[in-house]
């Protein structure tokens, strides 16, 4: 049995997860619109590159791990329970279908108009991770207003 | 159409006087679960449908039933 203070702890926890991810994830989307605006000549430079990737590899983890990976056992068990898992579950296949309809998107429009290697992946790989995490973060957002 | 699963958590809870945070305590979820279970918004597993009872000493099926 877990203690009352555990639960309190991970209700609010878990609301801080929920808005921080969509926080995250409004964050992500803002940087690559900027990114994409700029121009060819300054886009690729290696810090911006470097940001983004860590950017990605970060959002990875937090949706493989839901986080907290410093609190105790319980009250991590307790953040990432049954319905969180199916949420995580639902936001990992909303982030495969639209890499998916990236990927083919990017391979249509290559035809008319040339995507570079680098250009495409930076393309699907934001649309797919940041998809998965703006559905997780709705999920859980929804799943914590109904209380 | 999927079969509905419906519930008398929230009842049986009740009839204990526990909040939902001491529920979830004893059968070791969030509060958000034993919510979303109550009002039908997630479909528990095999296992946890059996821990609720276990907790609130009912059988699984005086807890859930299908709606058809």
């Amino acid at each position: 049995m877990h203690d009352i203070h555990d639960i309190e702890e991970a209700e609010r926890m878990g609301r801080a997860r929920s808005r921080i991810f969509f926080v995250l994830a409004m964050v992500f989307f803002a940087g690559q619109s900027a990114y994409f605006a700029s121009s060819p000549a300054t886009r690729d430079s290696h810090a911006r590159i470097g940001a983004w990737l860590i950017l990605v590899i970060l959002i990875l983890l937090l949706l493989a791990t839901g986080g907290f990976l410093l609190k105790g056992r319980r009250v991590r068990d307790l953040l990432n329970d049954e319905t969180v898992r199916m949420n995580r579950l639902a936001a990992q296949a909303t982030g495969f279908w639209v890499t998916i309809i990236a990927t083919l998107v990017v391979y249509v429009e290559s035809i008319f108009d040339p995507v570079s290697f680098n250009e495409a992946v930076h393309i699907i790989v934001t649309l797919g991770v940041g998809a998965a995490l703006i559905s997780f973060a709705v999920r859980e957002r929804r799943a914590h207003r109904l209380g | 159409m999927a079969d509905a699963l419906l519930n008398r958590l929230r009842e049986a809870r009740d009839a204990k006087g526990w909040t939902q945070a001491e529920l979830a305590a004893r059968v070791g979820v969030s509060r958000k679960t034993i919510n979303t279970v109550e009002n039908r918004v997630f479909t528990p597993s095999a296992t946890l449908a059996i821990k609720l009872a276990e907790a609130l000493d009912l059988s699984v099926e005086q807890l859930f039933w299908i709606d058809r």
